[in-house]
Formats: C-alpha cells, structure tokens, sequence
C-alpha cells in the first residue's frame, strides 16, 4: 500500500492503523467486516495511487430519475443515450474533463472504452473549474434489470464524489434511502442530492419538495445535506450542480473525503464490540503468577508430598534409627492384621508409598482456567475466549512436564540415607556390646560367684568388677536410648529441611513451568489484544 | 331513457335467475353474453376516440378493443384510421377483422382458472385448420357461437367465453406491433379522423359536461352496438345492459332510477347468490378455515433461526387475511367488490381514485409518500357494509384522514360518482422510505377482491412494482394494470416496452388501461382520462356474474395459495422444532459426556494423583491406616493423626471436586461451541453472556454436592459396614478412616462392583474386603457411587437448565401444531 503525500497522512496512518486490526483481528472479528475491511484496504491503495488530480463523481439514482439527461446537460453533449423506455442506462458512461492521468482510474473503475467521453479541451466554454472531474452516468439502482447487475453498486462504492439524481415522484424510494442513503449517512462531505425534473413542479411544490426531501435526509443521518433542485430539460438548476461539482473538483478531496467517512463507517463496526478504554496489563502481573504457582503446586500435590516425607521418614526412621529394644518390644503385641488374615499389607503399603505423585489433570485445568478468568475481566467475550485458549493451548503437557519436575526434585518415600545404615549398625553395635555385657557379668557371676570353676582371665572371677560392667551396661542402653532419640531429631529435622526444599524448588520448577507453558502464551494474547485495542482507536479516530 | 333504466334491472335480475343451473330456459342463455359484449362495445368505442390512433396502436389488451372496432366502424364514419392500420400491417388488419367478434365474448373476464383445461384448448385446436394458429380461434369463436349458444347449456356458454377471452388476451401484443411503429406519425391524422368519428362525438358530449359524464356513457354505446356486434340480435338487450351500468351515476338525480337500482343490491343479500357456497358447504369451508385460523395463531417461531422473520411475517399475513378477507368473504362471496389500488409512491393512486370518486377522498401531493391510510372509497349504498361489515373488520374506521389515523385505520368515504358493487380502496405505497407503508398496502391488497396495480411510465421497470406483479400471479388474484403518467409524446414506445415486459413475465393477458399525463387539478385527473376505467369499473358493478367470477377467482387464489403458504409455515415450524431438538441435544450430549468423564476419572486411577495420592501415601506411609485397625482391647488410644485424616479427606474432597468442576466447564465450553455452530438461532443464543462457563451457584454446590457425598458414603459404612464377625471380635474400626479408605478405593483404584471380588486388588479393597466382607463392600460400593452419579446428575440437571431456559425464553415451538397445520390445509382443501 502506498500512501502518498504530507496531506493524507491522517488517512494514511488510520488505513495503517486498519491493516493492523485486519492482520490481528483474524479469528477474533467477524470474517465478513474483515474482508470489508481489506476491500477497503485495497479500494483505498488503488484509489491514493490513481491520479488525485481526478474526482470521479458518479450520477446515481433511480431508473427514469434522469440520470443520463443531467449526465448530457452538465457535459454539454448528447453523450449518453436517453429515452422513456425503463431502464435506459444499462452501462455505465463516463465523461472525462482533463484527459491525462485518467486513464488508468477509468481502468481500474472499468468503464468500456467505447462509454469514454472527454471534453476536448479543458477550457472549452470555460470550464477549467471541471478540470480533473470524470462525470459518471451510473445505471440504475433499482429496476429489475439492476437485481442481477451490480454495477451501479459497485461505482457507487467506487466514485469519490455521488451525486444521488432524485425526481419528484421517486425522492422518497426505499430502494434509495434504505439501502444507500441511510447506509452513507456518514458520508455527507461527498454526497449531493439533486432533485432533477424540477421542471415538473410548480415553485411551491418544488420548495415543498425540497424541504420535505432535507427533512427526510436528516431523519437518515444526513446532516446538512445538500440538495440541488435541476431540470435537465429547461437547464434550470444544472450551472448550481455544476458549481457545486467544480468547487469540489477544485479542492481535489473528494477522494479522500470518501475513503475517510468508509473508514470512519467501517470502525464503527469494527469497534462495536470493543470497549473505548480497557488496555489490559500485557504481562501477568506477580500476584496471578503466584496464583497459578500455587495451584499448579498444589495440583501436583507438592505440599502433601512434603508433610509426606516428613511424616513417613518420621515413621519410617523408627525402623532404622530407632532402640532397638522398643521395636522387639512392639513385635510382642499382637497383630491385628495376621487375625484378619490379610496377607501382605505392608508389602503393598511399602509399594505405595515406593510410588511417584502425578499431577491431577482436572485441577491443572481449573487452575489455567481461573488464571485466564481472571485475567480476561472485562475483555469482549471473543478475546476472552482467545485468552481462553492461549491460556490452554500447551496446557496438554502440563500435568507431564509437572509429574517429571516433581519427580526429579521429590526423593522417594521409601528412601533410606545412608547415615541411616551407619545408625542402625551403631545401635545393633550397642546391642552386641549390652549382650556381650551380659556376657561378661553372666561370667563374672558364675566364676567370680558360684567359683565353679578357673575364670580364664582375672578380671572375670572379680566381682569386683561387676558394678562396673552393669554400669557399662545401663550406659549402652542409656547411650542406645540417647542415639535413638538424637537420631529421630536428626530425622525430623533433615525431613523438615528437606521438605523445605522441596517445596522451594518445586515451587521455583513450578512457576517455570508455569511461565514457559501458560503465562507466555496468554500474555503474547494479552500483547496481541493491546495492540489490536491500539490499532483499533488509530483507525477509528 | 327511464324507462330503460327501469328495465334494464329488472331484466337483468331475471337472466340472474335464469343463470341458475336447475332452470335453464334457452332464451335466457345469451344474456350473459350480451352483457358482456354490449359493455365491451361501449368500452371499444370509447377508446380511440378518447386517445386517438395512440390508443388504437397501443396493441395489447385495451390496443385490441379500439383496433376491434375499428374495421367495424369503418363502413360509416371514418376512413383514415382502418386504412392506415391495415397498409401499415396485413396480419393486423386481418386480425382485427376478427376481433370484434372476440370482443363479444372477450370482455367477459372470467378467470381463466375456473375452466377445464380440455375447454381451452379445444379452441386452438379447431382453429388451426383454417388460419395460422395464434389468430385462428377467433373466427372458430365467431362461427361457433352463434350456433352453440342457442343450444349449449350456461355452463358452456361460459366455457366459450373463456376461451375467446383467453385467445386474444394472448396475441394482441404482437398483432400490435405490426402498425405500432407508424404510431407516432400518423397519430395527428388519426386524432383528426377520429374526431370525424361518431364516438368521438360522445366524448364531445362527455367532455362538454365532465361533471355528469352519463349522457356520453349513455349514448356512446349505442351508435356502437349495431356495429360491433356482429349478431345483431342481441342489440336490443345489449341496450338495457348499458343503461344498467350507467343507473349508479343516475341515482342522484333522478328519484325514478333510484328505485330500479337498489334492486340489483338487495339481490345481493337473498340468498339466490348465496347459492355459490351451499349452506353445508359453507359450514364446512367455516369450519375448516377457522380451524386453519385457530391452527396458524397457536404458531410461534421463537428461534431466530434465518426465515424465522419472513415465517413470522407470513404468518401474520395469513392471519390477517383470514380475518380481514378469507372469513368475511366467504360469508358473504356477493358482497360489494374491493377493488384495491396498490402501487409505488407518486404513480397516481390517490389522484386516480379522486378522480373516479369524483371528488377529493384521498389527499395528493407532491411529497412522498403521500398517503398513509388507506382510503376506501364506495357508494354511499354500500358504505353500511364496509362500516359494519367483517371484511378488514380488525381496522378502525374513520369517517377523513386525520390525526387520529394510525396503522390501523382505514378512511370510508362514500361517493355517489362510484357505481354500486364495487368499492375503491386506495392504499399507500410499497416501496417508500416509510416502511409500514409496504405493511398496510399488502394487508390491503390480501384483502383484495381485485388488485388494481398503477405504476408509472418513470417507474414501470422498478424492482418492487414486479415483486409486486409476482405476487399478484402467484396467488392468481384479479389483476388490472394501470400505467399511469405517461408522456402523451412517447406513449407508444413505453407502452409497447411495458406491454413486451409484461408477456416476457406471463403477465401478457393482464387487462390494462393507460392514463396519460396530464395536469391534476384539485387532486384529480381529467375525467377523459379514466373513461375506460369508469366504464369499466361500471361493468363490474352491473356484472353480477362477472364481478362474482373476479371476487370467486381472487378468493380461489388466496384459498390456493394458502396450499403452499401454510405447509411453508408448518416446514419452517418443524425447522424450528428440529433445531431446538438439535440444540437441547447438543446441552444433553454435552453434558452426558461431562458425566462420562467424570466416571472415567474415578475410575481409571486419574483421581488419586497429585494432593490426594500425596495424602494417602502420607496417610498410609505414615501408620495411620494400621492403626485405623485396633485391637478391641487397645481401642481407647484414638489420638493418632487426625490431621491426617482431615487433610486425606480434604484431599479427596478438593480432587473430586475439581473433576467435576474440570468437565462442567468443558461441557459449557461445548455446548456453546456446538451451538455456535448450528445456523441461526444458536450462535445467537450461544452470545448470551456466562453460558459458557459453569455458575458461580455451580462451583458452589459441588462443594457442598461432594461434602455431602462424602457424608453420606461415611453414613452407608457406619449402617451397612456391618464387620464380619470374626473380626469384629478382634478389631473395632474407625469408621471415619474406615470411609476415607473405602473412598480412596472407590474413586482411586477404580473400585467396580465387578471387580471387587477379583483376587488381585488394591489395598484398600483388600482391607475393606477383609474388615466387611466382599458382599456388603460390594453393595456399599454400588450405593456409593450412584449416590455420586445421581448427585452428579442432579447438579448437572440444574447447569442444564439455563441452556433450557435461553432455549425456552424463544418461546417452546408446539410440535404438533405442523401436524395440525397440515390437517388443516387438508381439509379446508377438503370443505372446498
């Protein structure tokens, strides 16, 4: 698109402005305002890039309203056949003022070449004011002919400048007012009303006329229309038309003029929907992401895994590091598992808790719902949806991605460290030592006491020695006992900490996650509404 | 004078009478014809001495009158017009030879539906033995009927007319347009000769005294009747028919007449015309269309789905002709004739009807559009009628357009310058700005007995004034075409163009008439330029058997119509009860599959992921699950983890609430996404704001739908969780555990009533088998989780209903009313 010159800067930038919401509207905008939309792109490209030093005014109006009379008064020729046969005009004829340049624009409006008329010399009969006008007889709009002939339609969209030929007995047809009066209401700048046939009326019946036909106009949208009574048979009225047509050749703005008020009618549309003033914040604001984190931790279960492990190494430890004594003493209860004969519990317990946390897909979901919820408040329901979807278009993998981080970071229930090891064989090393302590006062008792027989050392037969070794004695037990218990300190304490961290990493892993699948992907949406939102009022205004 | 005016009813009365099939005198059988073919004559005469050669090259319908009988006159008084027309064009001249002969019968007007088709083209048929076909009936027409008619019973008199009025009606354009073309330069010559002609001295007369136009309609005819009526016999009688339909326009002045022509009105009311419809009939057709009535009101077409507008505009339009014309007419199918003037703004109704009425009852002017209320324009002896009478009974009558004008109002004006029998209505536009306009003119024109349609020399081509002419031959109504403002100068090319658009749309045989541009004063043409229209609207009013034939047809069409027009409304209604099925299938299906998600998730280990396996890992890792099992002895220490437990329960709480949170956003999603994609009506209903997320009230009452669940499922195992008992004896259970295990096992091992029993299961089943015994854990575990179901089903019920209700609030279509509508047209086809 090529847009030319300091003056239609404005246009420019707004048709810009408007490729823009075409590009970005896609899927989000009605398909049908969008192809509008590029027609009007393209229209408007043509339009800047054929000569601007042409107006094309285009003489439209029902059949028998005298379309081709006026065509032949204002150009001074009999160039476009008239009759009363209805419709008369079946093609479109064009009269050209200043030749040079116009031809491409006839080309591009697609006017045969045998329907080209030009005035020989721009100022012949001085009419150098119609310099640049290329005068347009359209066909009919409203014959039967015209339902299955859309050129009328087409060079009314196409002209810059419509000059709407009415008749006393047609001024008020809905086929003109409903369908392009009412539909150009916007359009005042460039459109003219010309109540031709005035011959017909008598002055009060012409004012009457008129007046009634303003009125009509402005009930429409019209505002200050301009209307221009004629007579294409006496010439009454034609040099007003023609003054009318030349001032606006002259300004060279009709072109413009009317590519701004489509484009103004155009956004209209277009921003139907759309709220004036709603930028959204294009990034995920601190409080949303730890929102998200926080449910997505809690969807792959993060803090329960945590008090898990400090739970069941807490249990768990009891086997490892615990006294020894106080588990073969529990041993001795009875089980009521064995009673109910139900086999292998705790092998399955074991197997369940061996087991890794997978992530819940329903909760995954609600959670990036609830995230695109909140953050599409207030937003038209389409982009909403749009939020919507960013928002879920990778959200497929996350209950994996989110399984596998928690995997890499959560040790195994069933873990057993390796101090572990070291403080059980600490505590059966205790054990053998109260046991060979009962050994040692065993033999102190039956060599030292009954003498029955040699002890094989000294220290043996010397009950003497005895306090000593039950001293010992009860200080492995104390020590065992005190290991125990400074053991299941360290444990909780080590599950803590690690619960600690895991929760931390998982969060950290988490919103990473989280970030890279969900929150990039909405705020790309979120970017690409705000800058839709932004093209939208540059064209609009 | 009077003294046939005072005859001529009552001769008519009695060939009325005579007309009636049980009493068929053979000297009663041609009057009919008479009636119609002195009329005509008047009318033929009339013509080209109104309008010069113009109305004489104008071929086609009102073209074959003039140039009928003109070789007729021809002998007498004028030898200009005949030898030009024939140098110009043999064939023409040929033809219009016969025509007069045509002309007896062949303004006859009946419609050409009535008849058999046999009758019609027998015609043809004989006729192509001796001249080219398109020309040769009308000679057979000529030959025959003479000799049939003396012998032929009414019922074929009647045929034959038809058929001659259908064979012209088809050909004249073409025979026109033979001297068509030498129209416009021997148009002076003609004027003058024609002015040399005798009936131009009546229009002298006629035009000397505009305001009492009787003597020229009086005496025109009768220099005429000898001559183009090539049976002479029935002059005599022919005489009669013109004083009758001249009587109206007596009435005012002389007291005699006005005893004679109230004769034929209160005719109307006896029954000897009521005799078209037999009384069994009658109840039958009445009951049959108010049964159609009854049936088409109970319509609604809530959806908007596309056509729904016009099936409502079709529907209302039904409605209205039912009441305002269908009903009352046939009631009363003698009644005065409506004859409704329609067409586009500024083609002349109101000034046309002003200047038949003979005064101003419709404004004119020069803004558009003009009138806004329709005008209805009658002899005063027929005003009770229209003021009290059933036809357009649903529109307030008002006695002048005023203020109090509305869309449902019609002004009744009575005029004596109106012949009796029949009544103008002139209607507003169909193709201004001001759309209720178009609404009012077509309620008019469904209440038509004949649609006079004027359009211009400006406008003939217009878009709607066709759309307008469709209709009128789709539904077969009485149709006369007035082409109204033509520019005496170019008369002939427009005519002619209009005339070959007309036969290109079928609608060649159309009566016409051609109103020339002229200046309006008071709101009112010349009266020379609605000659042909008086007298014609004349004829109808004498015409009893005419006017009935034209009101019978009209009202045949419409009842024909309505063949097509009320199935289309019971199509669009099944439409509509079809898409709404589709559309509550799409919320049924939708949330059908939610609920089968659901199920899927509790069964196929999805739940016991994440916080809940995390719990029940803790729960179970932890010790707590053994010691939910005691020792009776050693029952007393229950202090063990109740956080536990709690958060486990909270756990399965929070997942099981997701998931069904999780599928009723899906199943919103999807309804929305499949009504979006239904044409029409769902898109728009799928834009109904917060239908395609679940209610908040929703996200609620799962909560407190799965805490109740829970509830209840703890409740079955403290009732039904009967412990087996040799365990009982040593265990006690916690029951609240107890259910949080059963839970678990349930929704996160997929628990099945089948599977239960399946040696290789889950620890929780294996517990729970072990503590309750697989039967009552099986029937527990089939309670539990249709309890869940229908919970679930129930919550989802509610979701359901907002897509019902949106569904509802367009309005429940009656599936059986497309049936009743059906049943309906059936038998009013029936009762016909």
């Amino acid at each position: 698109m090529t847009i030319s010159a300091e003056p239609r800067h404005g246009l420019g930038t707004r048709l810009a402005a408007l490729a823009k919401v075409v590009e970005l509207g896609q899927g989000r905008v009605d398909p049908e305002l969008l192809d509008e939309a590029t027609q009007l792109l393209l229209r408007a490209g043509n339009r800047l890039k054929l000569s601007p030093d042409h107006t094309v005014v285009a003489l439209a109006g029902g059949t028998g309203s005298g379309k081709s009379s006026l065509f032949n008064s204002v150009s001074g020729l009999e160039l476009s056949p008239t009759g009363v046969r209805r419709p008369t005009t079946a093609r479109t004829h064009a009269c050209v003022w200043g030749l040079e340049g116009a031809a491409p624009l006839l080309d591009w409006l697609q006017i045969q070449w045998r329907h080209r008329f030009a005035r020989a010399s721009a100022l012949d009969k001085g009419e150098s004011q119609l310099h640049g006008l290329i005068l347009l007889d359209l066909p009919d709009h409203d014959s039967i002919r015209a339902l299955t002939d859309n050129e009328a339609d087409r060079l009314i969209t196409a002209a810059d400048l419509i000059v709407w030929v009415l008749d006393p007995q047609k001024y008020a047809d809905a086929a003109t007012h409903r369908r392009y009066v009412a539909e150009l209401a916007g359009h005042d700048a460039v459109t003219v009303f010309v109540l031709n046939q005035a011959d017909r009326l008598t002055p009060e019946e012409q004012a009457i006329c008129v007046a009634d036909l303003e009125d009509l106009l402005e009930r429409e949208g019209v505002a200050n229309p301009k209307v221009v009574a004629t007579s294409a048979t006496n010439g009454k009225g034609i040099d007003s038309l023609k003054a009318v047509l030349a001032e606006s050749v002259s300004a060279r703005r009709a072109g413009y003029l009317r590519l701004e008020a489509d484009l103004d009618k155009l956004m209209l549309r277009v921003a139907k929907d759309m709220p004036d003033v709603l930028h959204v914040e294009p990034t995920v604001d601190g409080a949303r992401r730890v929102g998200l984190t926080d449910a997505l931790c809690d969807a792959v279960g993060a803090p329960a895994v945590g008090e898990a492990i400090e739970n069941v190494y807490g249990v768990r430890s009891i086997d490892w590091v615990g006294w020894p004594y106080a588990r073969w003493a529990g041993r001795l209860r009875p089980d009521p598992l064995k009673s109910l004969r139900l086999g292998d519990v705790k092998d399955d317990i074991r197997t369940l808790v061996g087991g890794s946390v997978r992530a819940q897909p329903a909760e995954v979901d609600n959670a990036v719902q609830a995230l695109s919820d909140g953050l599409s408040q207030g937003m038209p329901e389409v982009w909403q949806d749009g939020i919507r979807d960013a928002a879920r278009s990778r959200s497929g993998q996350l209950p994996k991605v989110l399984t596998d981080e928690l995997g890499e970071i959560a040790p195994p229930l069933d873990r057993v460290p390796a101090w572990w090891w070291l403080a059980k064989i600490w505590q059966y090393l205790l054990v053998l030592l109260f046991v060979a302590g009962l050994g040692v006062t065993g033999a102190i008792i039956a060599y030292g006491g009954f003498k029955t027989g040699p002890p094989p050392t000294e220290l043996l037969g010397d009950l003497d020695v005895l306090p000593w070794v039950l001293l010992m004695m009860v200080s492995v037990l104390g020590v065992g006992l005190l290991s125990a218990v400074a053991s299941r300190n360290f444990v909780v304490l080590a599950a803590g900490t690690e619960r600690d961290r895991l929760e931390r990493d998982m969060r950290r892993r988490v919103s990473g996650v989280a970030q890279e699948l969900v929150v990039e992907p909405v705020e790309r949406e979120l970017q690409r509404y705000n800058d839709y939102h932004e093209a939208l009022n540059t064209a609009k205004y | 004078m009077n003294d046939q005016v005072d005859e001529g009813p009552g001769e008519q009365t009695a060939s009325f009478r005579a007309i009636r099939p049980d009493d068929p005198p053979p000297d009663s059988t041609p009057e009919p014809v008479i009636n119609s073919a002195a009329v005509t004559a008047a009318k033929a005469k009339v013509l080209p001495a109104q309008e010069g050669s113009a109305g004489r090259k104008s071929e086609s319908a009102w073209a074959h009158l003039s140039v009928s009988s003109t070789p007729a006159e021809e002998p007498d008084p004028e030898p200009g017009a005949p030898s030009a027309s024939e140098s110009d064009a043999e064939p023409g001249a040929a033809e219009s030879d016969k025509t007069p002969a045509e002309s007896e019968f062949g303004e006859s007007d009946e419609p050409r539906s009535y008849f058999t088709p046999p009758s019609r083209t027998k015609a043809p048929r004989d006729s192509a033995s001796d001249s080219p076909p398109r020309d040769a009936f009308t000679p057979i027409a000529r030959a025959n009927s003479p000799k049939r008619e003396p012998d032929s019973s009414i019922e074929t008199a009647s045929t034959k007319e038809d058929n001659s009025v259908s064979s012209p009606a088809t050909h004249p354009p073409k025979a026109g347009s033979g001297p068509k073309s030498d129209g416009l330069t021997d148009r002076p010559d003609d004027l003058s000769d024609s002015a040399d002609d005798a009936t131009l001295d009546d229009i002298a007369d006629q035009v000397a005294d505009s305001a009492d136009p009787e003597p020229f309609a009086a005496d025109s005819p009768e220099p005429e009747k000898p001559e183009s009526r090539s049976v002479g016999h029935f002059a005599a009688s022919g005489s009669t028919d013109d004083t009758r339909w001249n009587i109206p326009r007596d009435a005012a002045g002389s007291p005699q007449a006005s005893g004679t022509f109230t004769e034929p009105v209160r005719e109307f009311t006896e029954p000897v015309h009521e005799e078209k419809l037999p009384t069994t009939v009658s109840a039958a057709l009445t009951s049959a269309l108010n049964q159609l009535r009854e049936a088409v009101t109970g319509l609604h077409f809530g959806l908007d789905v596309p056509g729904a507008d016009e099936a409502r505009k079709a529907q209302a339009a039904v409605l209205t002709q039912l009441d305002d014309y269908v009903i009352p007419r046939v009631h009363m199918s003698t009644a005065p004739a409506l004859i409704v003037v329609a067409g586009s703004t500024g083609a002349g109704k109101s000034t046309l009807v002003n200047t038949l009425a003979a005064q101003q009852v419709s404004a004119t002017g020069v803004r558009r559009p003009t009138t806004g209320t329709p005008v209805l324009a009658c002899h005063p002896d027929d005003r009770d009628w229209f003021v009290k009478g059933d036809l357009l009974a649903g529109l307030t009558r008002l006695d002048k357009p005023g203020e109090g004008a509305g869309v449902d109002s019609i002004v009744i004006a009575p005029t004596e310058r109106l012949p009796q029998g029949v009544a103008l209505l002139d209607t507003p536009d169909i193709d201004s700005v001001v759309e209720e306009h178009h609404q009012i003119a077509h309620r008019m024109l469904d209440a038509a007995d004949l649609w006079v349609f004027v359009t211009t020399a400006a406008r003939y081509a217009d878009a709607p004034s066709w759309g307008l002419l469709r209709l009128a031959k789709e539904r077969n109504a009485r149709l006369v075409i007035i082409l109204s403002r033509v520019p005496v100068k170019s008369r002939d090319v427009i005519v002619k163009h209009f005339v070959r658009m007309l036969d290109e749309y079928g609608l060649g045989e159309v009566e016409r008439f051609v109103v020339n541009e002229t200046a309006v004063t008071n709101g009112r043409l010349p009266d020379d330029q609605v000659t042909e229209l008086r007298m014609w609207l004349a004829e109808l009013s004498v015409d009893d058997q005419r006017r009935t034939q034209a009101i019978q047809m009209t009202l045949n069409g419409v009842l024909n119509s309505f063949r097509n027009r009320v199935p289309a409304l019971a199509r669009h209604l099944e439409t509509q009860v079809a898409l709404r099925a589709d559309l509550r299938s799409d919320v049924d299906s939708a949330y059908m599959s939610a609920l089968a998600e659901i199920d899927e998730a509790t069964r196929n280990g999805s739940l016991l992921r994440g916080e809940v396996l995390a719990r029940w890992q803790d729960f179970a890792g932890s010790g707590d699950l053994m010691r939910t099992l005691q020792l009776r002895r050693a029952s007393k220490s229950g202090q063990h983890g109740p956080e536990r437990l709690r958060a486990l329960k909270g756990a399965l709480h929070t997942g099981l609430e997701s998931v069904i949170t999780s599928a009723a956003q899906r199943a919103a999603e999807e309804v929305v996404t499949r009504w979006r994609q239904r044409a029409g009506a769902g898109d728009k209903l799928a834009a109904i704001p917060g239908l395609g997320r679940p209610t908040e009230e929703a996200v609620r009452r799962t909560a407190r739908m799965v805490t109740s669940w829970q509830d209840h499922v703890t409740e079955l195992i403290r009732t039904e969780g009967v412990t087996k008992r040799s365990v009982a004896k040593l265990v006690s259970f916690d029951v609240q555990s107890l259910s949080l295990i059963f839970t678990v096992g349930l929704l996160g091992y997929g628990t099945t009533d089948v599977s239960v029993g399946s040696g290789n299961s889950a620890l929780p089943q294996r517990l729970l088998r072990g503590l309750l015994g697989a039967e009552s854990l099986r029937s527990i575990s089939a309670k539990a989780r249709s309890d869940l179901r229908a919970r679930i089903g129930l919550l989802f019920d509610d979701e359901t209903l907002r897509y019902v209700d949106a569904l509802d609030s367009a309005g429940i279509p009656d599936e059986a009313a497309a049936t009743r509508l059906y049943q309906a047209t059936y038998n009013l086809e029936v009762a016909r």
